[in-house]
C-alpha cells in the first residue's frame, strides 16, 4: 500500500516535470525570440 | 509627494510635511554587473558540489539550470515590471497574503544567509589550493629550505578546510565592518570586478577549446538514468527507503528530478534582480530586460560550459578528489601549455574567484539587511531591530543579526563546500517557488496593466490561461518538493531557520500591532493625509517668505524646536521638508503611497505633531 502511494506522488511529481520542461521550454523560445528583437531594435511591446 | 494636514480648522497652526524621494539610477551594465558578482560566483563551486552528488554526468544538469534560468529570469522580468520595491515579499504578499509572504521572506533570509558562508569558504578554497600547489610544486625543485620541510613533516601545507573557515570568517568581518559604517560595494566596483572576471573566462574558454583540440577530452555521460550515481547523502531520507543505486532506475524521470534538484544552486543570484530593478535608469523595463539578457547569456557560457569543461578536461583520478571545492583552479591546471604559464593562469583564477566570491559575501549582508529593513517598514519586525547606529546611522542591529548567523553557519560547516552548497538550495528553490506560484496568482487575481508578460499565454472564453508561468512554476514546485525528501540537511536547517524568522516576524508585527495601533488614532485626530502629484506652494497653500526646516530623522529635530521656538507661526508659516535619498531607483509604472510613504515617514509625522 506504502509503496503504491509512493509510486502515485513520483507519478504526479515526473508529471508535473514533463509538463513543466515542455512549457518552459516553449517560454525559452519566445521570450529568445523577443530578446533578439530587443537587442537588434524590433521590439513589440508584450504588455497586457 | 506630499502629506498635510487639515487646513480649514482655524484654531490649529497649519503644518506641511512635504516629502520626496531623491532617486540614483544606474545603466544596465552597471545592473548586470551587481546580479552577475552573486549569480556567477556560483560558477566557482556549483558543479563540483553536483558532480559530488550525481556523478559525472552533473555538468549537463547545471546546463539545464543555466538554461532554465532563463525561464525563472523571465517571472522575475513580470514582477519586476509589476512592482518596482518589494521582490520576493512584495510578490507574495499582494497575491498570497502576509502570513506566506513572511514564510517565503524566511526562506529567502536563509537563502541570504548562506551565500556569504558559501561564497567565502569557497573563496577559501580557492586561496588554500592555490598555496597549498605551490608548495608541492616549490618542493619538487627543491625550493623549501630543510627547517620549514622539518617543521611540516614533509611538504609544507595548509590544513583546506580549517583554512578555509578563517578566511571566510575575516572576510565576513570585513565586511561587516563595511556594512556597519555604510560603504558598500558600489556599482562601479561591481562593473570592475565583472570585467577581470570576463577577461578570465574569456581566457578559460579559448585556452579550453585550444586543448581541446591538441589534446583531446573525456566524454560527459549523458544526462540519463543509468549514467546517474548518488551518493547515500544525495538521497537523504530516501537513503532510508530504496538502495543507494536503484532510485534512479526505478523512477527514471525521478532520478532526472532528483538530479536536477542537486543543480539548482547554480542560478542562485536570480533574487538580485528584483533588487537591482529599483536603481534602474529609464526605460526602466527595456533596460530590465537588456540586463537579463546580459547576465542569462553570461551565466550560461560561464557556469554552464565551464562546468562540462571541467569534466571534458580535468582527469577523473584527480577531479574530484583534489579538485572539488575548486574546479576552476583545476581547470587551469590540465590545460595545454607550460606549467609555469598553468599556475600563473590559476594565480589569475584565485584572484577572480576571490574577487567575484567575496563580492558576493557583500551582497549577502547588503541583501539581507535591505530584504530585513523592507519588512521591517512593514511592521513585520521590531523596531528595535532599526535603531540607527550611534555613530554611522546604519541599520547595525540587522547586520549584526546578519553576520552572526553567518559566522555561526560558518563556524557549524567546518569549511565544507558540500553541505552549505545542499543547505544553500532550500532557500534559493523555496524563494523562486513562492515568487512564480505567487506571478500565477496575480495573473488571475489582478487583472490591470503589467509591462510584460511571461509568453505564452492563450485566452479561453475570455479567461487568460499563463501557460508559460504555470510550466515554470511547475518544474520549481516539483524540484522543491524533491529536494525536501533527498536533501536532508537543507531540509532540517532550512525548516528549522525559517520557522525561527517566522515566528519572529509574527511575534514582533502582533507587538508593533498594538505599539503602533495608539499612535495611529492619535494621528487620525490630528492629520488628514492627502496625496498631491506636484509639491508647490500654491497647491499647498503656503505664504510667501516662510521657513523651510529640512530634517531627515525624527531622533534630530532639534534644529526644529529652534525654528519653532523664534518664529511666530501666526505671521510665518514653518515648512518642514524631508528627502529620503534612497539607493534604490523608482517606478516606471509609479508607486504606490505605501512604497514611497512608509513607516518611517508615518513615525516622522506623528513625532513632528508633538513638536508643534
Amino acid at each position: 500500500m506504502g509503496l503504491i502511494i509512493i509510486t502515485v506522488l513520483v507519478r504526479i511529481l515526473e508529471a508535473m516535470l514533463v509538463v513543466g520542461t515542455i512549457g518552459s521550454i516553449v517560454v525559452l523560445v519566445l521570450s529568445g525570440i523577443e530578446d533578439l528583437k530587443l537587442l537588434f531594435g524590433r521590439e513589440e511591446q508584450n504588455y497586457s | 509627494m506630499s502629506s498635510f494636514g487639515p487646513t480649514s480648522p482655524s484654531n490649529r497652526v497649519r503644518i506641511v510635511v512635504a516629502t520626496s524621494v531623491m532617486l540614483t539610477f544606474i545603466s544596465y551594465w552597471r545592473a548586470a554587473a551587481i546580479v552577475l558578482n552573486d549569480l556567477a560566483s556560483s560558477a566557482f563551486y556549483a558543479c563540483g558540489i553536483a558532480e559530488q552528488a550525481v556523478g559525472k554526468s552533473a555538468p549537463w544538469f547545471i546546463v539545464a539550470v543555466m538554461l532554465f534560468s532563463f525561464a525563472v529570469r523571465a517571472v522575475y522580468v513580470e514582477s519586476c515590471s509589476m512592482f518596482v520595491r518589494g521582490g520576493v515579499y512584495k510578490v507574495v504578499k499582494e497575491a498570497l497574503g502576509g502570513t506566506l509572504a513572511k514564510l517565503s521572506v524566511s526562506a529567502l533570509m536563509f537563502d541570504y544567509i548562506l551565500t556569504g558562508p558559501i561564497s567565502g569558504v569557497s573563496a577559501g578554497q580557492y586561496i588554500v589550493g592555490l598555496v597549498n600547489e605551490t608548495f608541492v610544486t616549490a618542493d619538487v625543485h627543491g625550493w623549501i629550505p630543510r627547517a620549514v620541510h622539518n617543521i611540516f613533516h614533509g611538504t609544507p601545507h595548509l590544513n583546506v578546510n580549517l583554512t578555509s573557515v578563517v578566511i571566510a570568517l575575516a572576510v565576513t568581518i570585513y565586511y561587516w565592518r563595511e556594512n556597519t559604517k555604510g560603504i558598500q560595494e558600489s556599482s562601479e566596483k561591481a562593473l570592475r570586478v565583472m570585467q577581470i572576471t570576463t577577461v578570465m573566462v574569456i581566457i578559460l574558454m579559448a585556452w579550453s577549446v585550444f586543448t581541446l583540440l591538441k589534446a583531446g577530452y573525456n566524454p560527459v555521460p549523458l544526462p540519463l538514468p543509468q549514467n546517474l550515481h548518488f551518493s547515500k547523502e544525495s538521497l537523504g531520507f530516501l537513503s532510508h527507503s530504496f538502495p543507494e543505486q536503484d532510485v534512479a532506475k526505478m523512477f527514471g524521470l525521478l532520478g532526472i528530478l532528483i538530479a536536477f534538484g542537486h543543480s539548482v544552486l547554480a542560478m542562485s543570484g536570480e533574487e538580485s534582480l528584483a533588487q537591482v530593478n529599483r536603481e534602474l535608469a529609464h526605460p526602466k523595463l527595456k533596460n530590465l530586460k537588456k540586463a537579463a539578457i546580459v547576465i542569462a547569456i553570461y551565466s550560461f557560457v560561464f557556469t554552464g560550459l565551464s562546468a562540462l569543461l571541467s569534466v571534458m578536461l580535468i582527469p577523473d583520478a584527480v577531479r574530484v578528489p583534489v579538485y572539488k571545492d575548486n574546479l576552476i583552479s583545476g581547470l587551469a591546471m590540465y590545460m595545454w601549455g607550460p606549467l609555469i604559464l598553468r599556475l600563473i593562469f590559476r594565480a589569475f583564477v584565485v584572484v577572480v574567484g576571490f574577487l567575484i566570491l567575496s563580492g558576493a559575501v557583500n551582497t549577502a549582508i547588503i541583501g539581507s539587511n535591505g530584504v530585513l529593513n523592507r519588512v521591517s517598514e512593514d511592521g513585520v519586525l521590531a523596531d528595535w531591530f532599526r535603531f540607527p547606529h550611534r555613530k554611522y546611522g546604519t541599520s547595525s542591529r540587522i547586520i549584526n543579526m546578519v553576520v552572526i548567523l553567518q559566522i555561526l553557519t560558518i563556524l557549524a560547516s567546518r569549511g565544507n563546500v558540500y553541505v552549505l552548497g545542499e543547505a544553500y538550495a532550500f532557500g534559493v528553490i523555496w524563494s523562486f517557488t513562492f515568487n512564480s506560484l505567487s506571478m500565477l496568482v496575480l495573473r488571475f487575481k489582478y487583472k490591470g496593466d503589467r509591462g510584460w508578460k511571461v509568453p505564452p499565454n492563450i485566452t479561453i472564453a475570455g479567461t487568460e490561461i499563463p501557460i508559460g508561468l504555470f510550466s515554470v512554476m511547475l518544474v520549481l514546485l516539483s524540484t522543491a518538493l524533491v529536494n525536501l525528501a533527498t536533501k536532508s540537511v537543507a531540509t532540517l536547517a532550512g525548516v528549522s531557520f525559517s520557522v525561527v524568522f517566522f515566528v519572529i516576524f509574527t511575534v514582533s508585527e502582533h507587538v508593533n500591532r498594538k505599539k503602533h495601533a495608539l499612535a495611529k488614532e492619535h494621528m487620525k485626530d490630528h492629520f488628514q493625509l492627502l496625496q498631491r502629484d506636484t509639491v508647490d506652494r500654491g497647491s499647498l497653500g503656503i505664504r510667501p517668505g516662510n521657513v523651510l526646516v529640512p530634517v531627515r530623522d525624527y531622533n534630530t529635530l532639534n534644529h526644529l524646536r529652534w525654528v519653532l521656538e523664534h518664529t511666530d507661526t501666526r505671521e510665518q508659516d514653518v515648512v518642514v521638508m524631508t528627502a529620503r535619498v534612497s539607493q534604490f531607483g523608482t517606478a516606471a509604472y509609479g508607486l504606490s503611497s505605501e512604497q514611497v510613504f512608509s513607516d518611517y515617514e508615518h513615525s516622522e509625522i506623528f513625532l513632528l505633531e508633538r513638536y508643534f
